[in-house]
């Protein structure tokens, strides 16, 4: 998505964390299996009637999501949210310290028309200090995002890395038809919306590094063609329509190039076309299939599948097709590889006991592990900051999303609508860092 | 190289082939439970389309009684193991009855379906159901039917027949399918 002229972001107050502080809680809550760090979400004053009432929910909820929080029940709050002070100077601490919280967050929503103003802050209980604060003004139809904004700043204060929950999820789902179609929602399984209605076969959507379009394999003209889907509003263009499967598109990171599943020739290869479809080379050139190609985040380097070696497995490529080297080492069918936007470590399902679990391995393929073992889990894709993955999984009957921090000590169903919800595709952050 | 591995496949399905008289023409399909536990629905009459398994899919056709959408034509569905794209002794006998029958009709085109069971991947079995339509078209090349008469088309995992999670519907979604039409 777009940078979103709706929302103007105006920063202020933004405190200056000291090296102590920071140190301590960073040190509290990171890593997988350490404790959830308690917090308090209050709900946000309101100084016009209405204003900011799903504020506090989103931000709880992606708090809770991220894996990092433990966000205390409000029914155990003792000061009263809506006439309890907002600043350092006028909270009462006691009242947070001895329900347990070692944070909170408390602000005030203000609306003029359809014009929403928020004033957030995340104070230290223990310091009685503020660590961050944000003002937000745009529309009342932003609130969802302002928290989710506020959420990946509450993460960064805490681990030194903003959260990824300022984003979307593309998807495919039957929950409006026969045939899967396309749609999208913030990265908490939020405010969900239909993009494509199509009687026919849909698949493989993947963001433009941009966040403007979504590239889509569609059989709407009969060939599995590549298309361009153009956001807000969903308009297609045909990029690719090479005899046989154009699969499976993958922008490269500097939005110049698609790596794309190409059959031109009789067999599943992987090709590279520029920005306006046109093929520019191909990568592969093996009797076995060769599939689902994921760009090193430097562009540098391909991740793909080929059944080379009688069997599904993870391969890296140079961006040149040379190089070719395998990842995975266990299992006999691994599939769907992700690179991580950090650059550092590949997602990828494999094929245990008739399911498919999630794995994340180095690039060289050493230090495996394993993020998913309830269900059948497929589809991986990285979130923004390279800390969670989206896939879907069977584990409670038709497939739905779960999102997972790497360690799989957090998972959570992000879609819980009719039909099966597959094919996940998570966008870079909305708003650039 | 295609047609090298197909020699291959041959020679080994020739080897462990011979002598074993499979009376099974639809590679192991338990026809007799297809489309068990499905509602009733209407095999009226095809709008639009070609009668590819797309098309009955639009129009809710593919699967279910009757079986539509599967051997149901004058060309006959070929089946594969898991994961493979390879020809047995029973899909080649198949293959080489379509064949004969294409060149009775010789003026049919035909379109070559590749399909795969839900196990797995979707871009991989789409890959694979690419492989299993080439392996199906490559096959009747070598029989002799022209190449210009055929195209191929994968569905991958896209278009089950039936989807119950059992290996007597895994088998039967592992189709090459074959869709004639006039010139």
């Amino acid at each position: 998505m777009r940078r979103c002229p709706f929302l103007l972001i105006v920063p202020f107050l933004v405190a200056s964390l000291s090296g102590a502080a920071a140190a301590q809680v960073r040190s509290t809550i990171v890593g997988p299996g350490v404790t959830r760090y308690p917090i308090a979400v209050a709900a946000l004053k309101q100084i016009s009637l209405g204003a900011g009432e799903t504020f506090g929910r989103v931000l709880a909820r992606d708090l809770e999501l991220s894996g990092l929080f433990r966000v205390l029940p409000s029914d155990t709050y003792i000061e009263p949210s809506q006439t309890s002070g907002v600043s350092a100077e006028s909270i009462n601490f006691d009242n947070w310290s001895v329900i347990g919280a070692l944070a909170v967050i408390k602000g005030t929503a203000e609306r003029q028309g359809s014009e929403l103003t928020a004033e957030v802050r995340l104070f230290d209980v223990g310091q009685r200090r503020q660590l961050a604060g944000r003002r937000f003004r745009g529309t009342t139809g932003d609130e969802a995002r302002m928290a989710n904004r506020f959420a990946d700043e509450v993460i960064a204060t805490f681990t030194g890395e903003r959260g990824p929950f300022d984003s979307q999820i593309a998807f495919l789902s039957t929950r409006g038809g026969r045939f899967k179609d396309l749609y999208l929602m913030a990265a908490d399984g939020e405010g969900t919306r239909r993009v494509t209605n199509e009687n026919t076969l849909n698949l493989s959507p993947a963001w433009a590094p941009d966040g403007r379009s979504l590239l889509l394999t569609s059989y709407r003209g009969g060939n599995p063609d590549l298309f361009t889907i153009a956001l807000p509003r969903g308009a297609w263009s045909r990029l690719s329509s090479l005899k046989g499967l154009n699969l499976g598109g993958r922008w490269s990171p500097d939005g110049r190039e698609i790596a794309v599943t190409l059959e031109y020739d009789g067999n599943p290869e992987i090709g590279v076309l520029d920005a306006n479809g046109a093929l520019l080379r191909r990568l592969t050139d093996h009797w076995a299939v060769d599939v689902s190609a994921t760009w090193s985040p430097d562009g540098a380097q391909l991740a793909f599948c080929s059944d080379r070696s009688g069997a599904p497995q993870i391969y890296v490529m140079d961006a040149d097709g040379r190089g070719v080297r395998r990842v995975s080492t266990a299992g006999n069918y691994n599939t769907s590889p992700a690179w991580s936007p950090k650059g550092d470590r590949i997602a990828y399902a494999t094929r245990s006991g008739g399911r498919f679990q999630i794995v994340t391995v180095k690039t060289d393929g050493s230090d495996a592990r394993q993020v998913t073992g309830v269900g059948s889990n497929e589809d991986p894709a990285w979130s923004p900051d390279g800390r969670y993955l989206v896939f879907s999984s069977k584990r409670g009957g038709a497939a739905k999303l779960y999102l997972s921090d790497l360690s799989g000590a957090n998972q959570a169903e992000l879609t819980t609508a009719g039909g099966s919800d597959t094919s996940p595709a998570w966008s870079g952050w909305l708003e650039r860092p | 190289m295609h047609a090298w591995r197909l020699v291959v496949v041959g020679l080994a399905a020739l080897a462990f082939g011979a002598g074993c008289s499979s009376k099974k023409t639809d590679g192991g399909l338990d026809s007799g439970e297809a489309g068990a536990g499905y509602g009733e629905e209407s095999l009226g009459t095809t709008t639009g389309g070609t009668g590819g398994s797309l098309d009955l899919a639009k129009n809710n056709m593919l699967g279910g009684p009757g079986g539509a959408g599967g051997d149901t034509g004058p060309l006959r569905d070929i089946f594969f193991n898991f994961d493979s794209f390879e020809l047995d002794e029973t899909s080649r006998q198949t293959l080489q009855e379509n064949a004969d029958w294409l060149k009775d009709n010789s003026s049919v085109r035909v379109e070559v379906e590749g399909h795969c069971d839900d196990r797995g991947t979707v871009e991989y079995n789409l890959a694979l159901g690419a492989k299993r339509a080439a392996a199906a078209k490559n096959y009747l090349v070598a029989l002799g039917i022209g190449r210009d008469r055929m195209t191929t088309i994968s569905y991958g995992e896209e278009l089950p027949l039936c989807h119950e999670e059992a290996e007597s519907c895994w088998s039967r979604n592992r189709r090459a399918h074959f869709v004639p039409a006039g010139n």
